[in-house]
């Protein structure tokens, strides 16, 4: 962040000389499968390890739904070395402060710490990944407050609950169906040998990526990675998720009641995984709609019409295909109805006459700029290097992400419009108090 | 998630700045770039900071026209401030908008309890097209009655969505019950019915009154040439002239001391959880134990290993996480502990923080937990301060609060410094013992009884105007 190169010859040129490149991270991988990306970057004395585990809600079943939650609690609460509270305590101690969180993909730990600790800190990742215990008693506790967590989501957020509930909808065979956090009664009913079995299949360094960024020297991570990782054998791969979505044949629809002042209404379109060639022109679609005040649905159904009070949707990367959603709080005494049928009419107007020039190089612009955030901080550098390298096969495509969303023209973004925003493809869900109306 | 980051936004923060640094040695103390500083003649204080490794800028500014100023119209200060945006002299709302989205330049405006702010992060190649809207949105808005209008409905919707959750609300129920009829007891929001009686016309007398050079700071922080940057703002708020009107700032004003327990109960009818504060009084923004006390408040709710966390979460699975923290203000503040649970364990959980704060004051802290703390606290800091956007508001928090140089140069050896003899008087001084006050949110009719252990409850319905 800080450094001051020829500052005298940089005026408003908006020079890139200082940026982080693709040549910039390094890359190894152990004879144990597990792989590292290193960036070294000085600008606070501080340093990161993200370690992305390949293993989310989409690995689970019925009966074992959330665990992969469950487990990223538990791998704080112990292992052979670094006993129970002992993980937090000795990086605290070391002014070291982690994190951790669960997607339907990923399990992924965070570590942020003053890079005197490196060494500390890898003795902690090694101790848990090699022998984690899992205590009964901790088992019994953890339940308390994951249920906790889950609770407080749903009683803290319509949101939680309603898309929870067209997760659950538009998804009928794939293991996307259910939520991360998981249903109530397997949180309560999955038992240690489950837990075993999870961490013995999963937990392996060859289905870990290790992300380390901050004012770090390769050699010291790779001195460190040969000492506290190598060691640990390698399982057999996961066998790999087989199901599949089957194509949806019609409209769903399903309705939630909770007490609100105005209903929340989720529209989710089925499409395709992070590494379809479609991608870069879906997520121009979805800023098109949302991204900023004079995006479509903003300015139409909040500004002009003022039929929501909010108005957004989300497009991410996913290793299967998802949900493409649309989602909208209605504005008082407005009826869902009329805002599901001011979306469709915008989308309509761009699946019939496309977008414009201007909109497309907005959209552009606004992508060159989140570029530049993710660049900002060395947590942002390691998050976003390690979502790259694992959705799109490679950490590089995050450096050529400004260049692929270039190439996307009014036309690709017309087609994929048309391609996925189709009746027979959506899942509508609404969520208000008065549901016997 | 392991742990909410953001839960109930208890936090606080430290601010240094420093000599020349070109990259940080990892063994050296973390120190910020050099910046320069300068006032214009109508009085506004002007910082800019260096920083190419993103061709960005950041920029932030503060107003003293926070919710403080609110007088009867409670919600004033933070509908004016999003009215900057309503359009200017010379761009219409959706004309601002439009140029904006266009470079991805992001602008946000708004009120906290006791200054407004804007801030904005665009290209540094744009520059020139960002400033000159910037400037206007800060010197000459116009307030346009349609798009007030539109942004009340907005803001009444939000109210009313906003009493869903208890997190939501919690903060402005527990300033209202320490400060009592203290400005510092004004919520930001405002409430539905004071809100629904505004007109533009309070806008812009509000607007008038305090938004001025004079008492203001702009910070910006990125990738521009100091040189060329300081001409091309000169020529844009040189012009911006002083207001005639100045609010009287009742914020100095001395706050009532507490005098006896109390609770407050405010009764959700559908909750199936208790979210809870307990605690009191807290401390100025320039204490001179400020750092000492944050150290202290690390061990006792400050991190994932303090005691109330380890109690309230990893020892009995109550809650999904436990904290304290001191919200200081210019010329008071507030302490206290935060936590949730449900709403059958409500007792237990609050005899259980009870207890962790007594065992804080009967036991103290040992030399090794101490030394934890420091360190975690050390460790911790630098990322605060690591973007073009954290920066400017650092700059821009330095000028609000004035900070001490001595302060801010020794903050290393402030922590380095703090003794267990000299925390055991850290404890003593500012973290309350008796006299506790309790705001609970929950279901009312389940919870009273055990409400009224801790002191004389008054009760409130979460539906109710205000707080």
């Amino acid at each position: 962040m800080k450094k001051l190169l020829s500052i005298l010859l940089l005026g408003f040129c908006g020079s890139l000389s200082a940026q982080t490149k693709a040549d910039d991270v390094k890359t190894f991988t152990l004879d144990n499968g597990m792989k590292f990306l290193v960036l070294e970057d000085r600008s606070i004395p501080n340093a990161n390890m993200y370690l992305f585990y390949k293993v989310g809600s989409r690995n689970e079943y019925p009966g074992i739904t959330g665990l992969s939650h469950f487990f990223e609690h538990m791998m704080f609460n112990g292992s052979k070395k670094y006993g129970p509270k002992m993980f937090d305590q000795t990086m605290e101690f070391n002014g070291g402060a982690n994190n951790a969180y669960t997607t339907q993909n990923l399990t992924v730990y965070t570590d942020w710490f003053p890079v005197s600790a490196m060494e500390t800190i890898f003795d902690l990742e090694s101790d848990r990944i090699s022998s984690l215990s899992i205590d009964p008693k901790m088992v019994e506790s953890e339940r308390g407050v994951v249920l906790s967590e889950r609770s407080t989501g749903l009683e803290n957020s319509p949101w939680n609950m309603l898309n929870d509930a067209v997760y659950g909808t538009a998804f009928q065979e794939h293991s996307y169906r259910w939520t991360v956090i998981g249903y109530e009664t397997d949180i309560k009913n999955w038992t240690k040998e489950d837990l075993e079995r999870y961490f013995k299949t999963y937990y392996a360094p060859n289905n870990c990526l290790v992300v380390v960024s901050g004012n770090v020297k390769v050699e010291d991570v790779k001195r460190l990675a040969e000492k506290y990782m190598a060691p640990i054998p390698a399982s057999d791969p996961p066998k790999p998720v087989h199901l599949v979505e089957p194509p949806q044949s019609g409209e769903r629809r399903i309705i939630v009641q909770k007490e609100v002042p105005s209903p929340y209404m989720m529209i989710g379109y089925h499409t395709p995984e992070a590494q379809n060639k479609d991608f870069y022109a879906l997520s121009i679609l979805s800023s098109i709609l949302s991204s900023g005040n004079s995006s479509r649905l903003h300015a139409e159904l909040v500004d002009k019409r003022q039929l929501a009070s909010m108005v957004g949707t989300d497009f991410s990367e996913s290793f299967d295909p998802n949900l493409f959603m649309i989602y909208a709080l209605a504005a008082k005494d407005v009826k869902e109805l009329d805002i599901e049928n001011a979306i469709y009419s915008e989308i309509e107007k761009i699946k019939k006459d496309g977008i414009t020039e201007q909109e497309l190089q907005k959209i552009k612009n606004q992508k060159l700029m989140e570029f530049y955030g993710q660049l900002e901080t060395i947590n942002g550098k390691s998050n976003n290097i390690g979502t790259y390298e694992l959705f799109f096969g490679d950490y590089r495509k995050m450096f050529d992400a400004p260049a692929e969303f270039s190439k996307v023209s009014i036309e690709d973004v017309k087609r994929v419009a048309n391609q996925y925003f189709k009746k027979s493809n959506r899942t509508i869900g609404v969520l208000k108090a008065n549901v016997e109306e | 998630m392991k742990n909410l980051k953001k839960y109930a936004a208890l936090l606080i923060i430290f601010w240094i700045t420093g000599s020349k640094v070109m990259a940080q040695n990892p063994t050296d103390a973390f120190k910020v770039p050099d910046y320069e500083k300068f006032i214009l003649p109508n009085g506004l204080t002007v910082y800019l900071m260096e920083q190419h490794e993103v061709p960005v800028i950041s920029f932030s500014a503060i107003l003293p026209a926070g919710a403080i100023y609110d007088g009867a119209k409670s919600g004033l200060a933070s509908l004016t401030a999003a009215g900057l945006q309503y359009g200017t002299k010379n761009f219409t709302k959706s004309k601002i908008e439009e140029e904006l989205d266009f470079i991805g330049a992001g602008l946000n405006t708004y009120a906290n309890k006791e200054s407004a702010g804007l801030s904005s992060k665009f290209a540094s190649k744009d520059a020139n097209k960002v400033l000159p809207i910037l400037k206007e949105v800060l010197v000459d808005p116009v307030f346009d009655q349609e798009e007030f209008e539109k942004e009340r409905k907005r803001v009444l919707s939000g109210l009313e969505q906003a009493q869903l959750s208890q997190r939501n609300v919690i903060n402005a129920y527990w300033d209202k019950f320490i400060f009592g009829n203290h400005v510092y007891s004004n919520p930001v929001s405002g409430s539905p019915e004071s809100v629904s009686k505004f007109t533009v016309q309070d806008l812009r007398t509000f607007y008038q009154s305090n938004y001025s050079p004079q008492g203001s700071a702009i910070a910006l922080v990125g990738d521009f040439k100091s040189q060329e940057m300081k001409t091309l703002l000169r020529n844009l708020f040189g012009g911006w002239k002083k207001s005639t009107l100045v609010s009287k700032n009742l914020a100095t004003q001395a706050v009532n001391s507490i005098q006896s327990s109390r609770v407050l109960l405010v009764n959700k009818d559908d909750a199936r959880e208790t979210t809870l504060y307990i605690g009191g009084l807290g401390i100025r923004r320039d204490n001179p134990d400020f750092v000492a006390i944050d150290v202290v408040n690390t061990v006792l709710g400050g991190r994932f290993t303090s005691w109330l966390n380890d109690e309230l979460r990893v020892n009995s699975g109550l809650t999904y996480g436990a904290r304290s923290g001191f919200i200081p203000l210019k010329h008071s503040g507030t302490f206290s502990i935060s936590t949730f649970t449900a709403t059958k364990t409500t007792e237990a959980t609050l005899d259980k923080a009870l207890q962790v704060l007594d065992s804080l004051h009967k036991k103290g802290i040992d030399e090794k937990t101490l030394s934890s703390a420091k360190n975690y606290v050390k460790g911790q800091f630098p990322p605060k301060y690591e973007t073009p956007s954290q920066l400017a508001g650092l700059l821009t928090q330095m000028f609000w609060y004035g900070f001490n140089e001595s302060f801010i140069n020794n903050f290393q050896s402030n922590v380095d410094g703090l003794t267990v003899a000299k925390s055991r008087e850290i404890i003593n001084k500012y973290f309350p013992k008796d006299k506790l006050q309790f705001v609970l949110i929950g279901k009312s009719e389940e919870i009273k009884g055990i409400a009224a252990k801790y002191g004389p409850v008054t009760e409130k319905q979460i539906k109710a105007d205000g707080f």
